[in-house]
């Protein structure tokens, strides 16, 4: 166990940061589930080394497991949920305005605020005749 | 009565409050309400810390290491009120423009759809992490303070759902949940190290305890957390695109206030927790000198209003950085007359940038507007020479203070970071130079009137009259930069008034 499970959050972050590299919008949002899988896990291992006498509340005798990174990570839960249901929104709406959810996509297509034509760079050109204009996406 | 939780509990209450509400004049006037409330808070606060005082509220009564403590000292006195003045100011502009009608050309003064999905409430929330990010003395606690305040922005920042605004929120949210996931990693390995997320009972731990090099590691993973946030050099490519995309209001206050409450964090966690380790801390330093040069060369490059000023804003964080990181109380004292100048004069900028694109649109290419609009011409000018540090100016004080601390404190890499800060200091006068050859100077006949509303405009006014007024008044708050530079040296107050040993409770 005591190795297991290092390995473990450190097999998570790094399969989280491969996720998080590709180009695709879903496994980037998988990728960083995965990372803030793998660092809650390590604020469990984290808390483990530490030996408290009793938790805050109780005064019963026997081991006691410390609560706190329990509860630490509770949070971390929550609040992962709370990111990774807004990214999932911005995913689909990602998808909706392009058509598709790769991040290429959406970084190279012409962007709609570029400087006025004068001051382009004539080699190339804001607007390119194989991309055409956006389609706008239902609102 | 204690005043320490209320800069959290106002912002929380008209949060909900506004969600709820229909019709947009209730929802402005509850909106200003609330803003004006979290102001008058953050002033009474502040000026009881200014004499030194340090107020803690201890959540639910549970004793320092065990509940979470809400602690202001002076910093925090500082910095709360900044956020009081700047949010108030952020909305009304969001309010008050929009009792206008939308006309063709007031592209990014157009809040009123965004205004029916939130955007006031959404800024309250905002306003309650960053209130809750300054006053928090749990490291833990702060974590949670940025995840409010980050979830806030995130809404802010894609209101409106454009593709760029899409492009950039996808990057502005990526970055922020792999910098999160590192600083909870850093939290419990905190944790597990010291047994206390308390940031005062883990440096009462660290006297004791003397060096340890995991102690440095996690410092510098805290570092790196914070450096982030700010838009330090190598993780801070976020920012410069990211910032112009939402709509104008909301760009001003992420750029005078967002970036700063992560320079913010690096001063309070570095000066109360980690001021022995001075690896970390030089490491943090040169990525700042090299922050000030990318943000004031950036600042060169772009051609568009408010990508020119994010990138002003990348420098401007870097000056302040340095300044903190420098290692002496005098560096410090610059740095913090610098956060409260860099505060003003940002935000000032970002609200011209935004009438300036009203006027023409986003690009600064658009010469002859200083005859048919002389005062947007006069306030960008005090703003841009504030923004450069030309001497009369608030930004001459911070920087002269910043760069003759950086010379008394010698060695090789200091001096390397003031010629740095000079260069920086140059490009970015070059920067507004530019701009003020491209949009105001030349031959006005090509320019046809647009109507500002009058709410934004004086908005406007009064931002750049707070610049003004800073230099003017800048040596008495200079004074009091240095009284709390000098509280942050050991930090004893602090520690006495939130540890149990001495019992100091905030009344």
């Amino acid at each position: 166990m005591e190795l297991l499970l290092p390995l473990l959050a450190a097999t998570l972050i790094g399969a989280g940061v491969f996720l998080v590299l590709s180009r695709a919008l879903i496994r980037l949002i998988l990728g960083l589930s995965l990372i803030s899988y793998g660092a809650n896990l390590s604020i469990l291992l984290a808390g483990a080394g530490v030996a408290r006498d009793a938790p805050p509340l109780l005064d019963l005798a026997g081991p006691h497991n410390d609560p706190l990174p329990q509860a630490l990570i509770l949070t971390a839960i929550v609040i992962g949920f709370g990111t990774t249901a807004l990214l999932l929104v911005l995913a689909v709406r990602a998808y909706q305005a392009t058509g598709t959810d790769h991040v290429q996509e959406l970084v190279e297509r012409p962007d709609p605020m570029e400087p006025p034509e004068v001051f382009a760079d004539p080699e190339h050109p804001s607007v390119s005749p194989e991309i055409g204009p956006a389609r706008e996406g239902p609102r | 009565m204690n005043l320490v939780a209320w800069p959290l509990l106002i912002p929380l209450v008209s949060a909900a409050v506004l969600l709820l509400l229909r019709g947009r004049r209730i929802r402005g006037v509850v909106a200003v309400a609330a803003a004006l409330g979290t102001l008058a808070v953050d002033v009474a606060i502040g000026v009881r810390t200014f004499t030194g005082e340090v107020l803690v509220v201890q959540m639910a009564g549970w004793p320092a290491p065990y509940g979470i403590s809400l602690v202001a000292d002076g910093l925090t006195g500082l910095v709360l009120i900044l956020s009081g003045v700047i949010g108030l100011l952020t909305v009304l502009f969001l309010a008050i423009s929009l009792r206008h009608p939308p006309r063709r050309g007031t592209g990014p003064l157009l809040n009123r759809a965004r205004e029916a999905f939130g955007a006031q409430a959404l800024l309250q929330f905002l306003l309650m992490g960053v209130n809750m990010s300054f006053l928090t003395g749990d490291l833990f606690n702060l974590f949670v303070a940025f995840e409010v305040m980050l979830v806030a922005s995130y809404g802010l920042l894609l209101l409106g759902g454009e593709l760029p605004q899409l492009r950039e929120g996808i990057k502005y949210v990526v970055i922020n949940l792999v910098a999160s996931a590192l600083f909870v990693v850093a939290a419990g390995m905190a944790y597990g190290l010291f047994g206390t997320l308390n940031m005062a009972d883990i440096a009462t731990r660290l006297e004791i305890h003397g060096p340890d090099p995991r102690v440095g590691l996690i410092a510098l993973m805290i570092g790196l957390v914070f450096a982030t946030k700010a838009a330090l050099f190598p993780l801070g490519f976020w920012l410069p695109n990211s910032y112009p995309v939402p709509t104008a209001g909301v760009s001003a206050f992420f750029a005078a206030l967002l970036t700063k409450v992560g320079a913010y964090s690096l001063i309070r966690t570095f000066t109360l927790m980690f001021p022995h380790e001075r690896d970390a801390q030089l490491i943090v330093l040169t990525l700042a000198g090299i922050t000030m040069l990318i943000g004031a060369l950036g600042a060169i490059t772009r051609r568009r209003w408010r990508h020119t000023l994010a990138f002003a804003n990348v420098a401007s964080i870097g000056y302040l950085v340095v300044g903190a990181f420098m290692g002496t109380s005098s560096g410090l004292s610059a740095a913090l007359f610098y956060l409260i100048h860099s505060v003003l004069v940002v935000f000032a900028l970002f609200l011209i940038a935004a009438l300036a694109e009203c006027i023409a649109g986003e690009s600064y290419r658009a010469e002859g507007h200083l005859d048919v609009y002389p005062w947007l011409g006069v306030a960008f000018f005090v703003a841009a020479l504030a923004l450069a540090g030309v001497p009369p100016s608030s930004g001459f004080i911070g920087k002269f203070g910043l760069v003759r601390s950086l010379l008394e404190a010698g060695g090789t890499l200091r001096v390397a970071v003031a010629v740095s800060a000079l260069v920086a200091g140059f490009c970015l006068l070059y920067a507004g130079m530019q701009i003020w050859r491209g949009f105001f100077w030349g031959a006005s006949d090509a320019v046809h009137r647009v109507h500002l509303p009058r709410g934004a405009t004086s908005v406007t006014g009064v931002a750049v009259v707070l610049v003004l007024a800073l230099a003017v008044f800048g040596g008495p708050i200079f004074g009091a930069a240095e009284r709390v530079a000098e509280q942050l040296d050991g930090n004893r107050d602090y520690l006495e008034a939130v540890l149990p040993a001495g019992q100091v409770r905030g009344e």
